[in-house]
């Protein structure tokens, strides 16, 4: 029973090898609303299935350096996976599984269950976003893949700049909550793990740094694109700015 | 005061955030609203400084429960005062010169949030203040770098930068978490306090706390101030706007020395770090300079001759003269700020004069000067070259602060005077002039009065930044063995004069094209090469970053991209 508990929290609070089904179930999904729905709900289903199964309490300290292993593994490989990625729907969902995964690193730090929730809520919000961004970029481009055209920028401002700041959350950027999570995260680790933590920084700039370059930069010489409305932008951004305040909360209160 | 201490760099970001929500079509407006909150900001630092100088007591002062300190003490105060005057001056200059740019609101915007920042950063009395601004400053020096979106080449060099400046917030992160973990706290001063008391903690590698912290925070100077092996970004960042290299230039490339200076009691048990960072500032003034020389572009040109200064810089840290590196990092703020903002003048009198050396035989002819301009004999020469800047520099600083006399970083400074100067000089010698004597009195005359300036300023800037007494740990810290330095004082010294004394004579005699018969072209020209493609640094990374996107696809196509 124990065995399938974990199986099944690995694949909703992804771990490599079970984040590849983690991933496969979010692509399936049907649209990207329900994808977006999705990665907000599969991690904290898991999460809740470890913490009323009692699994998570259960663990033996003993075996968090094999967790620590698994997770930091698992958060590197997928932010390593990301820096080659130009799909948006893709580079949301590897990601958002590179970030979830360091969910894991907080086992033995006897922390509230809701602080757990937030902290997993906390990697899947900029991904939702992200996937809600690239399901419109789809609709108005026909695929959310970036560099082929370039120059987004210039002839979908609104969206590009609320593809930006979602990506700057994603990766860990102050003031979103996510810095100061892998603050936290990193700060838990012993000293002699830290540098793999950081790892995960270092990757996370490159993937965002290559994405930007492909969303951004160059001449657009594709047909006229419809930009998301204003109100869609204030919504998004509401969403975004409300993100980044919690940031400060979360930062304020250590 | 806590009231002024607050508003001071919100005021920038308050107005960051008015133009981007509400002037965002208001390009007038926005300009003046930045420009004149910049002005503020800056008298603000000026009043604060002018109550620290009549006070005298540095303050901690908390805007957030558990982050978000500012730490007004000498350091800070002195680096507002600079940040927000160059900024001010970066501010003023745009007005006009990005008018016909697009996203002129969004630039100032940046430019104010940027300022706000560096204002965070250098005052920043916790380290999770300074880990948040020391992030923000690359992202928000990726977008100014990138304000042209319709250059593909702007975004790539914004992306060096970027990410140069990530592998350099590593070791930063660490050295904050090595703090944290055994101090057990944020606050700066609390954690230097701890030092003073028990300053031999063991870390591991057989390193002790401060000497492990040291290596890191050095290395995170090194990315930061582009010291050879993390330069590559620093010369292309001319492909973002004027005002922003400017900016670049005079300000944020200068965080190393700032990190140095910050931690400076750690450093004062850090020996192995500042001997390292020695040895990487010494590396990085050479190459910086060599390739300055090569360069056929004005502001590539000035983007080496930084990369120079910053070694220059770093080195001065890794001698012991911290107050030293933060008199050179304004002065050559100022210097290299101006040089950028003038380089479309440059550019524009290049076009309408060319600049080319005159032909004797025309100068004679036509604009009948003397054919032959006499020079000094070249014992005189090589005379005044090597013993007019030892008299000079000894003196100056024997009459200042007798007392630094005796340490090893100074007299190491001292020699560099001494190099530079005695260079100034024989470059002077190989100007042809028909008043030899005049020219070179000239010369003379302007280096005294540098190094006695130079002298008098550093002098009171290290006491005012370091009253009691740090300046001398700083020094000892960074010394070696003393029959060691002092041998390699002497070997420099007979090897720099026996240098000059035969460029002298074979310069004089025609000595050395006798013997050489272009035997050495060949040398000479493979360095040409070597330096002109930079030492082939960028293309190793580009080769790696490449292999390892290869690798990445290819894990991606396996796992069919989930």
């Amino acid at each position: 029973m124990d065995i399938l508990i974990w199986i099944m929290a690995g694949t909703l609070l992804p771990w490599f090898p079970l984040s590849w089904i983690f991933n496969k179930l979010l692509a399936s999904a049907p649209g990207f609303w329900a994808q977006a729905l999705a990665i907000l709900v599969f991690p904290q289903l898991g999460l809740l299935l470890l913490i009323h199964s009692g699994a998570w309490q259960a663990l033996p300290v003993g075996l968090d350096p094999n967790l620590r292993v698994i997770a930091l593994f698992t958060a590197v490989f997928y932010a390593f996976r990301a820096a080659s990625t130009r799909e948006v729907q893709v580079w949301a969902r590897l990601m958002t599984t590179s970030g979830l995964a360091l969910t894991w690193l907080l086992h033995g730090q006897n922390l509230d269950p809701l602080i757990l929730q937030s902290v997993a809520l906390s990697w899947s919000i900029p991904g939702a976003l992200m996937l809600v961004w690239a399901g419109l970029l789809k609709q108005r481009m026909g695929g959310a893949y970036l560099g082929l055209t370039g120059g987004l920028a210039t002839v979908l401002p609104r969206l590009s700049a609320l593809v930006t700041l979602t990506a700057l959350a994603a990766s860990a950027t102050p003031i979103f909550p996510n810095f100061f999570i892998l603050f936290y995260v990193v700060k838990a680790l012993p000293l002699l793990w830290i540098p793999g933590g950081l790892l995960v920084l270092l990757l996370w700039g490159w993937a965002v740094g290559r994405f930007l370059q492909d969303l951004l930069f160059g001449i657009y010489r594709g047909e006229l694109l419809e930009d998301l409305t204003v109100g869609g932008t204030w919504l998004g951004g509401l969403v975004l700015g409300l993100f980044a305040v919690g940031g400060i909360f979360w930062g304020a209160h250590g | 005061m806590e009231i002024l201490t607050i508003i001071t760099p919100f005021l920038l970001v308050l107005s960051a955030i008015i133009i981007f929500l509400f002037l965002r079509s208001k390009r007038r407006i926005s300009a003046r609203v930045s420009v004149i909150a910049t002005l503020v900001t800056f008298f603000l630092s000026l009043v604060m400084l002018g109550y620290y100088v009549v006070a005298g007591h540095s303050q901690v002062v908390h805007i957030g429960i558990h982050w978000g300190s500012i730490w007004l003490d000498p350091l800070s105060l002195i680096m507002w005062v600079f940040v927000s005057g160059i900024s001010l001056l970066v501010h003023m200059y745009s007005v006009r010169y990005m008018v016909e740019e697009p996203n002129y609101t969004r630039f100032f915007a940046l430019l104010d949030l940027m300022t706000a920042i560096i204002l965070f950063m250098v005052s920043a009395a916790d380290l999770v203040t300074l880990l948040v601004t020391w992030f923000l400053v690359g992202v928000v020096l990726y977008f100014l770098l990138g304000h042209d979106t319709n250059r593909p080449a702007a975004g790539r060099y914004a992306f060096w930068t970027q990410i140069t400046y990530r592998a350099g917030d590593l070791p930063l992160w660490f050295a904050a978490f090595v703090l944290i973990k055994t101090y057990h706290s944020i606050s700066l001063p609390v954690i230097f306090t701890q030092i003073q008391i028990n300053p031999h903690l063991h870390a591991f590698w057989g390193l002790s706390i401060p000497e492990l912290v040291g290596f890191l925070l050095a290395f995170a100077a090194f990315a930061r101030s582009a010291q050879f092996l993390l330069h590559g970004w620093l010369p292309y960042t001319m492909d973002g706007p004027t005002p922003v290299s400017a900016l670049m230039h005079a300000g944020i490339v200068n965080a190393g020395g700032f990190l140095f200076n910050r931690f400076a009691p750690v450093f004062e048990y850090a020996g192995g770090a500042l001997h390292m960072a020695f040895i990487v500032g010494l590396v990085t003034a050479i190459i910086g300079s060599a390739m300055m020389l090569i360069q056929n572009d004005v502001k590539r040109s000035l983007g080496y001759s930084t990369m120079g200064q910053m070694g220059f810089m770093v080195m001065e840290c890794g001698v012991g003269a911290f107050p030293l590196a933060i008199f050179h990092l304004i002065a050559h703020g100022f210097f290299k700020g101006s040089m950028f903002l003038s380089a479309g003048n440059v550019i524009g009198e290049a076009r309408a004069h060319d600049g080319v050396p005159p032909d004797s035989i025309y100068t004679a002819i036509v604009e009948r000067r003397p054919a032959k301009p006499s020079r000094l004999p070249w014992l005189a020469a090589a005379a005044l070259t090597i013993l007019v800047p030892v008299a000079v520099l000894t003196l100056s600083h024997f009459f200042v602060s007798s007392e630094l006399l005796y340490e090893q970083g100074v007299i190491i400074l001292l020699f560099f005077g001494w190099v530079t100067g005695a260079q100034a000089l024989f470059a002077t010698h190989k100007m042809t002039h028909t008043n030899p004597w005049r020219l070179m009195g000239g010369i003379l005359e302007s280096f005294v009065l540098v190094v006695i300036g130079y002298t008098l300023i550093s002098h009171y800037f290290s006491n005012f930044l370091y009253p009691h007494g740090v300046s001398q740990k700083l020094y000892a810290a960074a010394s070696i063995n003393a029959f060691a330095f002092d041998a390699l004082v002497i070997f420099l010294a007979f090897l720099f004069v026996g240098g000059w004394v035969l460029t002298f004579f074979a310069d004089s005699s025609g000595w050395w094209d006798h013997v050489d018969k272009g035997r050495w072209r060949g040398a000479y020209l493979s360095m040409y090469a070597l330096l002109s493609r930079e030492l082939y640094v960028n293309d190793i990374y580009a080769r790696l970053t490449q292999l390892l996107l290869v690798f990445s696809h290819r894990l991606n196509i396996l796992l069919r991209w989930c």
